[in-house]
């Protein structure tokens, strides 16, 4: 059967109640918020990703393509949003060429919500959808067990709160595009001063109906590293060779050969 | 061996006879304590501005899920320069108050300098409840609550919270429970750093605090419309105003929302 | 527990449930001392958090206890203050009892190994740094264990951060790992005392290092600095996500 293994599961169980740790997955912490707009949707996502409190990546990617004009935010385990977005990225083109049709955005939903719901949550994937199709503007969220939700506004993850306490004060009925994408990208600003989880910089993806979507890599970057105060590069030498040896895996031979043209 | 839970560590009676509760002064009961609330409380959210502080927090006393009480006050004046606000367990609460009214006795008693110089100050009021929070905590004991004092002392505000750990601290803005989480990053957008105090006057701080209190109503569910709002100013001296409401709610846009996908109707 | 294998075995919580209650909690934040030859430093960040929350940006941990001795307990943020106070409250009474004598830090040291062991079943969950001049005047750095295990050490960092900054401290302070070039790794570098600005200096980039990759550190940076002339403040702003 195609699909995951649960093979190990018991033995893991085992292995914890024998006090070894289970290895922990990379990012819970993101913040994430979809928003719409008159004439089209986009989505925001903060760029940190965290293993405990260690920051694994300060500018990694949450915003995902799941075909040209359907795009998606993850927050969540990310090898779980990374490889979810991607294979139902690869069923909508399928599905697209079979059926000669634009991909739309309730088929990507439904088609994540049945395959997280099938694996009971233990796909750790909460997904913010969004995009335009023949039928409009689209903005939608999934969670990891299956349930969806469709809505003007949604955020996602640990900053959820953050940004939705901007959105909540802020949205109201027929934003302009610009309006949108500063309303979002505060919210995800308040996810990354507010929540440790969140941090770094805020990337944005707009979806206009007509247009082709607009991937905004670090749209906002208000977290840039001042200069260190001294140079750390040290003298040649510092670390000694101790001991140098050549091994001769294989003998090289060279002979000159006359090539006629 | 005795399985009933209330004969736990006591010699059988089959063997030793009845258990004299008189031998060790041991209680009839095994000994108690808080390890959950009960009738909750939830935030209670504050912030400085240039000429003094406001704090405020909702009536709702909730059991659980159920809306208990929806008279509650939260928010407790002490003197007329201070005013705590507490969230948590009602019970524990009314205990603080309890405590509070005691202080204020006390401090009252053969004291004619109480009305000005040996006044409760906020920082006063705020080492006394830390000092019982971490006792509390260190006797395994706690009161379960989060509080936060405010209150102006030398003309300069006053914030600080502690909870049933005996954790402490200050910040411009301050909130407990659901409140960290939705009203700091609103309050933190009007004054985040100790300069912005001074850029921020009391309608604006007011505006802040109104708006964040209907973030709260929309979004905890724990929360209630009514809620009562405390501003301690440096010229206007303390006031409390009760029975305040989440005004200019929208809702507007849910009624075109269907379903949770795919539906149309 | 035991797992026995059964079908429905993996099933069975392996944990206890939770009931009693939890007198502790991480408030976060890292703390660095660095002794030099006539001074000594004493540096925290000013971010004071509980979980994925920031409570305060800025909440000083580092204080001058008098006596030119300056004490951080990192940690349990109520642990730490309660130490402190306590330790303060020693050095009132020693003052009472002792004509008003100058605790030295080898005094204060030993004061605070028998507060910390004083509580070795119920423990003040901190690691505490003090820092000052010995009675050489020599700087001097002291750091205890949650229990009141401690050693005088030329440079040490706690909290949550002082795995990522310890190995640079060896490598910049001790220049641990360094050999003088062209000695083929048989000499090691020499080690000397380092200035102020150079300490100060790379207190900051400790700092700012640890800001990047530790989620609990950040916000502000105060750096008190002892010398006989007595303690000095400075503060650095931190980046605050």
């Amino acid at each position: 059967m195609a699909g995951l293994s649960f093979d190990n599961y018991q033995r893991n169980q085992f292995l914890t109640s024998k006090n070894s740790a289970q290895p922990k997955a990379t990012s819970t912490g993101t913040t994430i918020v979809g928003v719409k707009f008159e004439g089209g949707v986009l989505i925001a996502a903060d760029t940190r990703s965290t293993q405990g409190p260690i920051v694994a990546d300060k500018n990694c990617a949450k915003l995902h393509r799941i075909s040209p004009r359907i795009w998606c935010a993850g927050a969540g385990t990310a090898a779980d949003t990374e490889a979810v977005t991607a294979l139902i990225g690869s069923n909508i083109e399928l599905h697209s060429l079979s059926t000669r049709r634009q991909p739309r955005v309730v088929t990507a939903l439904q088609m994540l919500k049945q395959h997280l719901f099938e694996y009971q949550g233990h796909i750790g994937a909460y997904l913010i959808v969004a995009g335009v199709d023949p039928t409009g503007p689209h903005l939608m969220s999934v969670q990891a067990h299956g349930s969806t939700d469709v809505g003007y506004y949604l955020s996602l993850g640990s900053g959820s709160l953050a940004a939705m306490a901007v959105l909540e004060s802020r949205w109201r009925e027929g934003l302009t595009k610009d309006e949108a994408v500063s309303l979002a990208a505060d919210a995800i600003e308040a996810g990354i001063w507010n929540d440790l989880g969140s941090g770094s910089n805020v990337d944005v993806c707009v979806m206009e109906v007509g247009k082709d979507a607009a991937y905004l890599r670090n749209y906002r970057t208000p977290n840039v590293r001042e200069p260190k105060q001294q140079s750390y590069k040290f003298a040649r030498g510092t670390t000694a060779v101790l001991k140098e040896s050549i091994i001769n895996v294989c003998d090289i031979e060279e002979q000159e050969v006359e090539i006629q043209a | 061996m005795n399985h009933d839970p209330f004969s736990w560590g006591r010699p059988s009676d089959e063997t030793y006879g009845a258990y004299d509760t008189k031998i060790a002064q041991a209680p009839a009961f095994p000994k108690m304590n808080t390890t959950q609330p009960i009738v909750t409380g939830t935030s209670v959210i504050s912030m400085k501005y240039n000429n003094g502080v406001i704090i405020a927090a909702d009536n709702l006393g909730s059991y659980g899920s159920l809306l208990r009480f929806t008279n509650v006050e939260r928010l407790i004046p002490v003197g007329n320069s201070t005013v705590v606000g507490i969230s948590g367990d009602i019970s524990d609460m009314q205990h603080i108050e309890d405590l509070l009214e005691e202080m204020k006795t006390e401090n009252n008693y053969d004291n004619s300098y109480v009305d000005d110089e040996e006044a409760l100050k906020p920082s006063y009021v705020f080492e006394y409840l830390a000092t019982v929070m971490y006792n509390r905590r260190s006797k395994m004991n706690p009161l379960w609550n989060a509080i936060i004092v405010a209150g102006m002392e030398d003309k300069k505000p006053f914030l600080r919270y502690v909870n049933l750990l005996g954790v402490t601290y200050s910040s411009p803005t301050l909130a407990t429970g659901f409140g960290a989480h939705l009203a700091l990053p609103l309050m933190r957008r009007v004054v985040d750093r100790e300069d912005d105090i001074e850029k921020t006057t009391l309608e604006v701080a007011e505006n802040t605090i109104l708006e964040s209190m209907k973030i709260l109503y929309y979004r905890d569910a724990r929360s209630s419309r009514k809620f009562s709002m405390a501003i301690i100013d440096n010229d206007q001296g303390l006031i409390l105003k009760k029975g305040l409401q989440v005004e200019n709610m929208s809702w507007e846009f849910a009624k075109n929302i269907r379903g949770y996908g795919t539906q149309k109707v | 527990m035991n797992t026995v294998a059964s079908e429905y075995s993996s099933e069975v919580q392996s944990t206890p449930i939770e009931h009693s209650f939890n007198p502790y909690s991480d408030n976060g934040g890292t703390i660095l001392g660095i002794a030099g030859e006539d001074f000594a430093v004493l540096a925290g960040d000013t971010r004071h958090t509980t979980d994925y929350s920031i409570n305060s940006r800025y909440e000083p941990k580092v204080f001058d206890v008098g006596d030119n001795i300056i004490m951080s307990a990192n940690g349990f943020a109520a642990d730490g203050e309660a130490l402190l106070k306590r330790f303060k409250n020693s050095l009132k009474w020693y003052h009472f009892d002792n004509n008003e004598k100058k605790l030295s830090m080898s005094a204060a040291a030993r004061n605070i190994q028998q507060l910390l062991y004083g509580k070795r079943f119920f423990p003040y969950y901190v690691h505490t740094i003090i820092a000052g001049l010995d009675e050489d005047g020599k700087g001097s750095v002291f750091s205890f264990d949650p229990v009141g295990s401690y050693e005088r050490e030329q440079c040490r960092a706690g909290g949550a951060a002082a795995s990522l900054i310890m190995p640079f401290l060896d490598n910049q302070v001790n220049f641990k790992n360094q050999y003088v070039p062209g000695t083929d790794g048989k000499e090691k570098r020499h080690i000397k005392f380092l200035t102020v600005d150079e300490v100060v200096r790379l207190v900051r980039d400790a700092f700012t290092s640890a800001t990047e990759r530790h989620i609990h550190v950040g916000d502000g940076l105060e750096i008190l600095i002892v010398t006989k002339d007595g303690v000095r403040k400075e503060f650095y702003e931190l980046k605050r996500d």
